[in-house]
């Protein structure tokens, strides 16, 4: 057989194979008699009830003659709200609304609530990240200093977290720092990412330091570069080429160590498709459907991080 | 001449584990000198001249290198080390700089000097070392003999009264070590004061002012190198000498 031939050969394997995983899937439905409703999931992801014009405060409504606008009379004091350019009214003239009644309607499309909740992952995911690579950093550096302090509040802080489990951490985000603090579920959600990514980044951010040559250090020294000045100029640099891959992977665990945060009255994707769920009574196909969506995110990144190395390594 | 550049008194280094690596060293180098320090491997040649900018410290003793205390803890050694250049065996060049780069990194970042000014030093440096054309270069792209050439060029632009050099032509393949022993043999005529720590003997014979010849952490002898290679009066140095120039 010609090489080529093998090549596609075992190309043609890997497909036959996909397709067996799939069709076990589809045997193992049937036996449950489960019934695919594929059809349910997509007004999940974007609505087209119309994005919702709702009442701000108690009140009497006033329909306008034309039907075209309306204007809401507080019940208790003088202010008054006018609305217009709606496309479905659902109050009559002299109805009686109290606050966060929908009045009104605008026809067109909004994100469903798996939209949403992949946008609050996305927002936690980031906002976590770029905490953490500030936290990592700065304990990476904490410890290979010289200074016992630095070293030992670094070696502390990452054993720590690396000792204990995320979701028992974001209990404690959560319940005490929250509390104390007086922190949203947002905020408490990002914090207990932040903090526990840190301690990974630390460790890569220490690995990669330590695996730039001793004489870069040294060299750089005997130039009259102060500790920092040769951090920043030397070390650093080369140390964050060699950390792009193992960085990158602690980001994908990121965005998938975010499910957790559900457990907090935070609706992110994994908990938008819990409630999805509790809806439709198609758990299959939404959690098929989250599993789908968070792929879309860790793929996204490792993608943006393969160009980023690419670029790095194009300059030399 | 006045006050020696370089002093050094009864230096000792003992490391944790009680080897000895210097033992009772004490020397005088002028300015303009140019020393080299012969020995075997592991006699603390290296050690000692690491212990010049401080990059190892000693355990006993005195080190004074232009004005600096260097074995008082209190002296910024940062200050020291502008005026004191080094060349290391491993050449330890920035990878992620060019050579153009390299050269301009400490005079930016250390003395404030504008890039301009920087660059146009550098590129007079680097045409000094006969790289000029290689500016653009990255170290991955030059030969072991360019790259230790740049590396000295980096160390000429603080504009150093030393240079120190630790081996700089034994990690070069042997028809590259004549380059670099040209560039070092210029800035000998040009009246820097070098110690060199160095396998060359034709080197050492032609261009230095004084050889040291060390074994097991202290300074066995020392000689002009007229007397130093031709008739030394030292059963240990004869024996190395013997072995080296075999």
């Amino acid at each position: 057989m010609r090489p080529s031939m093998k090549r596609w050969m075992w190309h043609g394997v890997y497909a036959v194979v996909l397709l067996a995983l799939g069709f076990g899937v589809y045997l193992a439905t049937a036996r449950v008699d489960y019934d695919w409703r594929w059809e349910r999931i997509p007004q999940y992801l974007v609505g087209t009830e119309g994005e919702e014009i709702r009442a701000p405060f108690d009140g009497f409504v006033d329909v306008a003659d034309d039907g075209k606008s309306i204007v809401l009379n507080e019940l208790k004091g003088a202010g008054s709200e006018r609305y217009a350019g709606f496309d479905r009214l659902l109050v009559g003239d002299g109805d009686l609304v109290f606050q966060n009644d929908v009045l009104a309607r605008k026809s067109g499309l909004q994100a469903g609530p798996l939209a949403v909740g992949l946008w609050v992952t996305l927002e936690i995911s980031a906002l976590s990240l770029v905490f953490a690579l500030v936290l990592g950093l700065v304990a990476g550096l904490g410890r290979v200093a010289q200074n016992p302090a630095a070293r030992h509040l670094a070696a502390t802080y990452v054993e720590i977290i690396r000792g204990t489990p995320l979701l028992v951490q974001i209990f404690i985000f959560y319940f005490f720092i929250g509390t104390v603090l007086s922190l949203s579920a947002f905020a408490a959600g990002v914090a207990a990412l932040a903090v526990f990514t840190g301690a990974y980044v630390a460790e890569i951010v220490r690995a990669g330091i330590e695996a730039v040559p001793r004489g870069q250090m040294e060299a750089a020294r005997s130039l009259g570069m102060n500790y920092a000045q040769a951090m920043r100029h030397v070390i650093l640099p080369q140390a964050f080429k060699k950390i792009l891959p193992p960085l990158a992977g602690q980001f994908i665990n990121l965005i998938k160590d975010s499910s957790l945060v559900s457990v907090m009255a935070l609706t992110d994707l994994t908990k938008a498709g819990r409630e999805v769920v509790s809806s439709t009574f198609s758990p299959f196909e939404v959690w098929f459907t989250v599993a789908a969506m968070y792929l879309l995110l860790t793929g996204g990144l490792s993608w943006l991080v393969r160009r980023l190395e690419k670029g790095m390594a194009a300059g030399a | 001449m006045l006050e020696p550049l370089i002093h050094l008194r009864k230096v000792e280094k003992r490391y944790a584990n009680g080897v000895r690596a210097l033992h009772d060293v004490s020397l005088d180098v002028k300015r303009g000198e140019v020393l080299c320090i012969v020995g075997p491997s592991g006699s603390g040649k290296s050690t000692l001249l690491r212990a010049l900018n401080g990059l190892e410290s000693i355990t006993g003793g005195e080190v004074v290198v232009d004005g600096f205390a260097v074995h008082d803890h209190r002296t910024n050694l940062n200050a020291l080390r502008r005026r004191v250049g080094m060349v290391f065996q491993q050449f330890n060049l920035f990878p992620h700089k060019t050579a153009l780069e390299n050269v301009m990194l400490a005079p930016t970042t250390v003395l404030d000097v504008p890039a301009a000014d920087a660059r146009a030093r550098a590129q007079a440096l680097l045409d000094k070392v006969g790289l000029g054309d290689r500016g653009a270069s990255y170290p991955a792209q030059l030969s072991g003999g360019q790259q230790q050439r740049v590396a000295i060029a980096r160390a000429l632009a603080m504009q150093p009264d030393v240079m120190l050099f630790d081996e700089p032509t034994s990690a070069l393949d042997p028809e590259k070590v004549g380059e670099v022993l040209d560039v070092m043999r210029q800035l000998a005529r040009e009246g820097m004061t070098m110690l060199v720590v160095t396998h060359e003997m034709g080197f050492a014979r032609a261009v230095a002012h004084r050889v040291i010849f060390m074994d097991g952490g202290e300074i066995v002898y020392q000689d002009a190198p007229e007397g130093f290679f031709g008739a030394p009066r030292n059963e240990r140095l004869k024996a190395f000498l013997g072995q080296i120039l075999k």
